[in-house]
């Protein structure tokens, strides 16, 4: 069956990421695979930049018109009309971090509609440790808010907790206690628990609820966000 | 210690926040429009202002007047906005009032770009406006440091009684780090130690009129101003030079850098020394006051062969590395325009041919 991925979530959850690895997945797995770059608000760091490899995994990537690098005048491309009228295994869509870059996606209102039932997952991504995500109600103040700009209901949580290159084996923890939280109040369940493999293990071997874990998937990082990457690698 | 994945420009907000800052007033420009989104935000939660003036200009107009009631207050723009600034600038240092400006430098001239830049260096450090005054100008390499010197801008700005400016990029103020916060400050004015800070109220016992001006009728009164200037400009260089010296240590070559381009030439240096090959950085923090004598000392200790200087700009500290050199050393230059970031490979290459060329 076809599956659809809308990944929401604030600036710095980690949306971008999990856009790759999902795709790198599908891809690797014989699936026909399309991301849709709907990020209209950021112009540094995005999902574009990692063009190449994408297509170096023959996935179809669909990005926001575009002058250059140094302007912003980021419009939706008609070319996202492909998510619905092609022939995909798996589209995935990053969309920007905040209620205003979740507007874009409120113009598809109508295409998600009518998905066959099942085949649409909104997940909305959280960071415990970026500023505007550290408890439950700020979870869900910022989530409703990205609901009512993108028209579209979260069908679950994704704990990615992280501290980029100074994350430690306690983060996923801290994150899956909020989330939980969150998940308690809301109704909503935490459909994935994603990190890098070590500190993702080490989570998992601490006993916590499945419940509030979903599946664990292990990531691999390739948005630089972090200096150290960023002055070697470029953006 | 609690640390915060946060942006640059976020953290920077926050950390004016934390260290008693209660008016903003701004206009959005790429790349620091995070900082007045997120003071639109914060602001009304700790009950201070955040205003979007019509332009630039109205801006630090508003900064003007907020500095002369003696509280904390931050404008925020880039390099073109902060073009718009300068006359404003020029007046808020006439009259003595202390306040914080951000510069997320970016592209130019002109429109320019809206990636990250460094051209902005005479502009800050040679007097962007009119008039003999001068900015202390402060240049963060990362997410922490530019949290940790806005509270030195704030306190410094204070004890002089004059503008300081921030000089970040648009990497900076893009990029994500974890970092710790300071605490949040309650800053009271206190008008004893800020006599000069108008009250809005009637002359009392305890608080004489203050005049916030930059008009003098008379000659001997602009002279005055002039030397009064001169005097604090003299006691800024000789108290508040700030640099980072980096493996300076049987240094073969000393590079000059600032900013997230000294950041990139760190990773080139760390990378040579792994091949056994030591080459040292000598980071002026204050742009102004520059950190002359540190630079003159590094380049000629024993041992070392030359000097490169990397900017993101056509070569405008190098002027000043050369004053401060004076002739004593060879320096060579390693330039990119705005938005294009040397890689650190670029920056080893080029340090290795110099090594060859010796």
């Amino acid at each position: 069956m076809k599956e659809y991925i809308i990944l929401i979530g604030n600036y710095g959850s980690g949306k971008t990421e999990l856009a790759l690895n999902f795709a790198l997945r599908a891809a690797d797995a014989g699936k026909k695979t399309e991301v849709i770059d709907l990020d209209l608000v950021n112009t540094y760091f995005r999902l574009t930049d990692r063009g190449n490899l994408v297509k170096s995994k023959e996935i179809r990537l669909v990005s926001p018109n575009f002058a250059g690098m140094n302007v912003e005048a980021l419009s939706v491309p008609a070319e996202v009309a492909s998510a619905f009228a092609g022939d995909w295994d798996t589209v995935i869509f990053d969309v920007g971090g905040d209620p205003t870059g979740a507007a874009a996606l409120g113009r598809y209102f109508e295409d998600f509609a009518e998905l066959p039932p099942g085949s649409l997952t909104v997940l909305n991504v959280i960071n415990t440790k970026r500023p505007m995500a550290g408890t439950s109600e700020r979870i869900i103040e910022l989530m409703r808010d990205m609901e009512r700009y993108s028209r579209q209901t979260v069908s679950g949580f994704v704990n990615n907790t992280n501290l980029a290159k100074l994350t430690g084996p306690g983060d996923l923890a801290e994150g899956y206690e909020i989330i939980k939280q969150a998940s308690i109040e809301t109704g909503i369940p935490v459909l994935y628990t994603t990190g890098k493999k070590e500190f993702l293990d080490a989570f998992l071997a601490e006993g916590h609820d499945p419940k509030y874990i979903g599946t664990p998937m292990a990531i691999d990082t390739f948005m630089h966000r972090d200096w150290d990457s960023f002055t070697r690698f470029g953006l | 210690m609690a640390l915060t994945l946060m942006k640059g420009s976020e953290a920077i907000a926050e950390a004016a926040i934390r260290v008693g800052c209660r008016y903003f007033f701004g206009y959005p420009i790429t790349p620091q429009t995070e900082i007045p989104e997120y003071m639109s935000a914060r602001m009304p939660q700790i009950g201070g202002t955040f205003l979007q003036a019509e332009s630039e200009i109205g801006a630090i107009n508003m900064v003007y007047g907020a500095a002369g009631t003696g509280a904390r207050v931050l404008t925020s723009s880039s390099s073109p906005g902060v073009s718009l600034k300068q006359e404003g600038i020029s007046y808020i240092a006439a009259s003595e009032v202390p306040c914080v400006i951000m510069n997320v430098m970016r592209g130019g001239p002109g429109l320019g770009s809206i990636q990250a830049g460094q051209a902005d260096y005479s502009q800050s450090t040679k007097g962007g406006g009119h008039g003999d005054y001068k900015l202390v100008v402060y240049a963060p390499s990362s997410v922490q440091e530019s949290i940790d010197l806005m509270t030195i801008a704030f306190d410094v700005a204070e004890k002089y009684r004059t503008p300081v400016l921030i000089a970040a990029d648009g990497m900076i103020c893009q990029m994500m780090e974890p970092v710790e916060l300071p605490e949040m400050i309650e800053h009271k004015i206190d008008y004893k130690k800020m006599p000069w800070a108008i009250t809005g109220e009637h002359e009392s016992d305890t608080h004489k009129r203050a005049i916030i001006n930059s008009l003098y009728i008379t000659v001997e009164e602009l002279d005055e101003l002039n030397e009064r200037l001169q005097a604090n400009y003299r006691k800024i260089e000789e108290n508040e030079v700030r640099y980072e010296a980096y493996n300076l240590e049987n240094a073969e070559i000393v590079v000059t850098a600032f900013g997230t381009v000294a950041r990139i030439c760190k990773s080139a240096i760390d990378d040579l020394k792994e091949e056994g090959i030591n080459i040292g950085l000598l980071r002026p923090i204050t742009l102004w006051p520059f950190p002359y004598e540190a630079v003159h000392k590094a380049a000629t200790q024993p041992g070392v062969k030359a000097v490169l200087d990397v900017e993101l700009n056509a070569g405008q500290m190098l002027e000043d590395v050369k004053i401060a050199v004076n002739g004593d050393q060879k320096i060579e230059f390693l330039g990119r325009y705005g938005s294009h970031m040397p890689t650190a490979e670029e920056i080893y290459d080029k340090l290795l041919q110099m090594r060859r060329e010796f």
